[in-house]
């Protein structure tokens, strides 16, 4: 299975590279609205996408018979102050956290201090969660913000 | 417009979204697993790090399948430039270079900060692009839709400050 994570990775990483999902120009073209590509992209995705998750929890098995569970995203302040930090960064270094590592596959050096910022910033958010717990209204730590 | 990478023209759009619902997809249907890739950085943070945070399950049973699709990543832009005019290492940052214009220790710098605010904001909204944008979205989840209105509202204001009014690129 580790080898199959690893292929469905790769093919992710090839399309974010080729596609411009994992490019500057792309991503500042995207918020400064020059260049709709990204729209149309994350448009697409989640257009496909929706009805296939309906069919695949309708189906309700993994093709290996296990059960689907799909953890729901809690609701919390996080999710406004998270974003707001988040859309930040993501602006900043033109990419979020997928193509860092796509950039660093690619060989764009800069892109290795991104990912030694970002798990630098989720370092800090874990270490001091029970801090921020009570101000962002998180849920309990074995709950935690979400994954994903 | 051209890609950074080697000036490859880019796929087109609809390809690229049918492609990457195709990996959601797979991989819900195969592990029952939903796409997420900033939790990715708690489980490497969870390697090193002892805060209970990182040592509750919902971080360490993620390992053995996100730890593997962040490798998976990194392969395929490899192979997208290997197999797309030539892998080599390079400070190309496109119209940062033409407006801004940092050199490699600027770049770092920039790039570094970037990343607190990314590790950080993504771990405290509970997910990034794919996980709430793709994922959760496609899943009709409510935290989703009001992290990606505001991740994509934060970028859009951050972005129209640097490119139209701290470093003006000329032709906006």
């Amino acid at each position: 299975m580790t080898a199959l994570y690893v292929v469905l990775g790769a093919i992710f990483g090839f399309i974010l590279s080729r596609s411009g999902a994992a490019d500057y120009n792309f991503i500042q073209g995207m918020f400064l609205f020059t260049n709709l590509q990204l729209y149309g992209i994350m448009g697409a995705a989640v257009l496909v996408g929706a009805p296939g998750i309906w069919l695949i929890k309708q189906r309700g098995r993994t093709l290996f018979g296990r059960t689907i569970e799909i953890e729901m995203k809690p609701l919390h302040r996080g999710n406004i102050s998270g974003g707001v930090l988040f859309g930040i960064g993501w602006s900043l270094a033109g990419m979020c956290p997928g193509p860092i590592l796509v950039n660093i596959g690619e060989g764009k050096i800069y892109a290795l201090a991104a990912l030694a910022g970002a798990l630098t910033g989720a370092g800090i958010f874990g270490t001091v969660y029970q801090r921020l717990q009570k101000p962002f209204a998180l849920p309990a730590l074995k709950v935690g913000t979400g994954e994903g | 417009m051209n890609l950074i990478l080697n000036d490859l023209p880019p796929l087109h759009w609809a390809l690229a979204g049918l492609g990457i619902a195709g990996i959601t997809l797979a991989l819900l249907l195969i592990g029952s697993r939903r796409l997420g890739i900033s939790t990715g950085f708690e489980d490497v943070c969870s390697l090193v790090l002892p805060a209970p945070y990182f040592r509750r399950s919902a971080v360490v049973s993620g390992r053995p399948w996100r730890l593997p699709l962040l490798c998976g990543l990194v392969l395929g832009g490899f192979l997208s430039a290997v197999l797309g005019g030539g892998w080599k290492p390079t400070w190309a940052l496109g119209m940062f270079d033409t407006a801004i214009g940092f050199g490699p220790a600027g770049k770092l710098a920039w790039m570094f900060v970037a990343g607190l605010f990314i590790g950080f904001g993504t771990r405290l909204a509970g997910g990034c692009t794919s996980g709430h944008g793709i994922f959760g979205l496609a899943n009709l989840e409510r935290p989703s839709l009001i992290t990606t209105v505001t991740f994509m509202a934060a970028g859009i204001v951050t972005t129209q400050i640097v490119y139209r009014v701290i470093f003006p690129l000329t032709g906006l």
